[in-house]
């Protein structure tokens, strides 16, 4: 493929604004922009370098991550940015200790560079993955300060989750749904934690919860969908009368979009799409996936609910 | 008009018009480095980004609140309302730095921006005024108005002259603002060679120092979030969504349905 330098710039500045972590299409494009095209690009060719010696850490490209390195650090030697940098080319060699020394070195210059506390968090998580509990601590001051930072709140209710310590997960969780309310991957995520957790009060709050992620996500969102149909399922027949034929109205409802979105999306058109892909779920699995709805249904003796 | 009205001597090209050129172009690139040199980048504590983050989870608190549960709303109310939270203690606290005056390290601030940008002005139009005064330097290519006269005939006080012609002085005030094209060309954007970005950095300067007392935000928001009651937007949520009509409304599978129909 020939792409124009001017092209793979462009592509590059995309993907460096939507965050995208593509490390290969970004080594590919970056590489020659680096090597041959550095003089053209400008100022920018330090974000590119910066965004390319990462994509090569991705995707194991030590020629690539060394010579963006190398220019970085030819000129901007004292950059706190270039140094986080060199302590990531550290980590990825497994010099877990230098690395750590050399965060250290920046943080006790500059006490309020977030990204690299956040590396530093990084590497408890790496060294500690049998045991979270230091990097929950370290996580937790982090956020004492840091206290608008989503991702660090999102990384902090996996590592409850994997503890399943769901009441701190769901702290987490209600700050994520604080800072964006209209994310419904959040409130979907919430809900899986309070159906977790268990119980007829938390079941319900899920119950709602998984609804208003339906909502958000204009009925879209199947997992929101399932979760809907596996609460009121659950929390069939343990309370009121009234309550139950409410449950079982929002069951059926809930199956039957998911049976909806079956028949539409997949049964129709024969395992090929329009843009002619293969389907992630073939045709062939439609019955069982149904059959297992009609299931959760037939709990409830609601068999009439999906044609 | 056969011939034009006044003939230039051609030494004023070499001897003025160009070594004016050359001498603003030149400065304009020396202070561009010198700043470089002598800014001081803003540090900032780690108590005020704790303090802006605060305010920040604050205020989503009062806007979003209602989307999570009443009692994890409440929990958090008390958190920013306790007697040693953020909030409290930054209300109770006495704004520091509202008088420039009295911090020594904004002073040096304000200070090296004079030296730079101020001071050198003056001297060096000072001294063009002085050395380069009294000659008509060139001509703008289109009649004017008396009105343009003040501006591009400074220091030339003539009745009978037209008004296209330049002066020296005035042809010295063209190049300090004219030249910001060729600054951004040559060092690259945002640059600090550029007078003109100064002059609004300056006009806008009041605003933000109005925003900067600290102590006046942290009683504005600890009272908004006083008078903030928890309502539950997802009351009866199920109802709503449970009683739409199952049918697929993304345009993706509507695409779909009518491909397969048609």
């Amino acid at each position: 493929m020939a792409v124009s330098w001017e092209e793979a710039r462009d592509k590059l500045r995309e993907l460096r604004d939507s965050n995208v972590r593509d490390g290969e299409s970004v080594v590919d494009l970056g590489e020659r922009l680096v090597r041959k095209y550095s003089s053209k690009l400008g100022d920018e060719l330090w974000l590119v370098c910066e965004q390319v010696f990462i994509a090569a850490l991705d995707v194991d490209r030590d020629d690539v991550a060394d010579m963006c390195l190398e220019k970085l650090s030819s000129n901007f030697p004292k950059s706190s940015r270039v140094m986080k940098l060199q302590g990531m080319m550290l980590e990825s060699q497994g010099c877990a200790d230098e690395a750590e020394e050399l965060y250290k070195t920046i943080l006790a210059q500059d006490p309020t560079n977030a990204a690299v506390r956040k590396r530093l968090i990084a590497l408890s998580k790496w060294r500690n993955w049998k045991n979270p509990g230091a990097t929950i601590k370290m996580l937790t001051e982090y956020l004492e300060v840091f206290m608008a930072d989503n991702d660090a709140w999102l990384e902090l209710a996996d590592l409850y989750i994997a503890q399943m310590d769901y009441d701190r997960a769901a702290y987490c969780m209600e700050e994520l749904i604080l800072s964006n309310s209209f994310n419904h991957l959040y409130h979907q995520r919430y809900a899986e934690i309070k159906y977790s957790k268990g119980g007829k009060e938390n079941k319900e709050l899920a119950r709602q919860y998984f609804a208003q992620a339906v909502k958000l996500s204009n009925n879209c969102n199947m997992r929101a969908l399932y979760g809907l149909l596996m609460t009121c399922t659950s929390l069939c027949g343990k309370v009121s009368q009234s309550e139950d034929s409410k449950n079982k109205q929002y069951a059926t409802w809930a199956a039957k979009m998911i049976a909806e979105k079956y028949n539409n999306t997949w049964v129709q058109d024969k395992d090929v799409s329009l843009d002619g892909k293969k389907n992630v779920t073939p045709s062939k699995d439609v019955p069982q996936l149904m059959a297992s709805v009609q299931q959760s249904l037939s709990l409830l003796n609601l068999q009439d609910g999906v044609a | 008009m056969s011939e034009p009205e006044l003939l230039l001597d051609s030494s004023i090209r070499m001897w003025v018009v160009l070594p004016i050129v050359f001498i603003t172009f030149i400065f304009g690139i020396i202070r561009h480095y010198l700043s470089l040199l002598l800014t001081s980048e803003k540090t900032v504590t780690l108590e005020q980004v704790k303090n802006s983050q605060a305010m920040i989870r604050s205020a989503k608190l009062r806007e979003n609140g209602q989307f999570i549960p009443q009692q994890a709303f409440e929990k958090r109310k008390q958190y920013f309302l306790a007697e040693d939270s953020i909030i409290i203690k930054g209300k109770n606290k006495p704004g520091q730095a509202k008088n420039p005056m009295t911090d020594p390290s904004m002073m040096t601030d304000m200070m090296k921006g004079n030296v730079l940008n101020v001071l050198p002005m003056i001297v060096i139009g000072g001294w063009i005024q002085w050395t380069f005064s009294g000659f008509v330097t060139t001509k703008v290519p289109f009649p004017l108005t008396i009105r343009f006269k003040p501006m591009l005939q400074r220091g030339i006080e003539l009745e009978s002259l037209d008004a296209s012609w330049v002066s020296s002085a005035s042809w010295y005030f063209l190049n300090v603002f004219g030249l910001r094209s060729m600054y951004s060309l040559i060092l690259g954007e945002n640059n600090a060679a550029d007078q003109t970005r100064l002059m609004q950095e300056q006009m806008s300067g009041a605003a933000m120092a109005m925003q900067q007392d600290p102590q006046k935000a942290f009683k504005n928001e600890w009272e908004q979030l006083m008078t903030t009651n928890y309502v539950n937007a997802l009351h009866g949520i199920e109802d709503v969504v449970c009683t739409t009509p199952v049918v697929l409304e993304d345009i993706y599978t509507r695409e779909r349905i009518a491909a397969s129909a048609s």
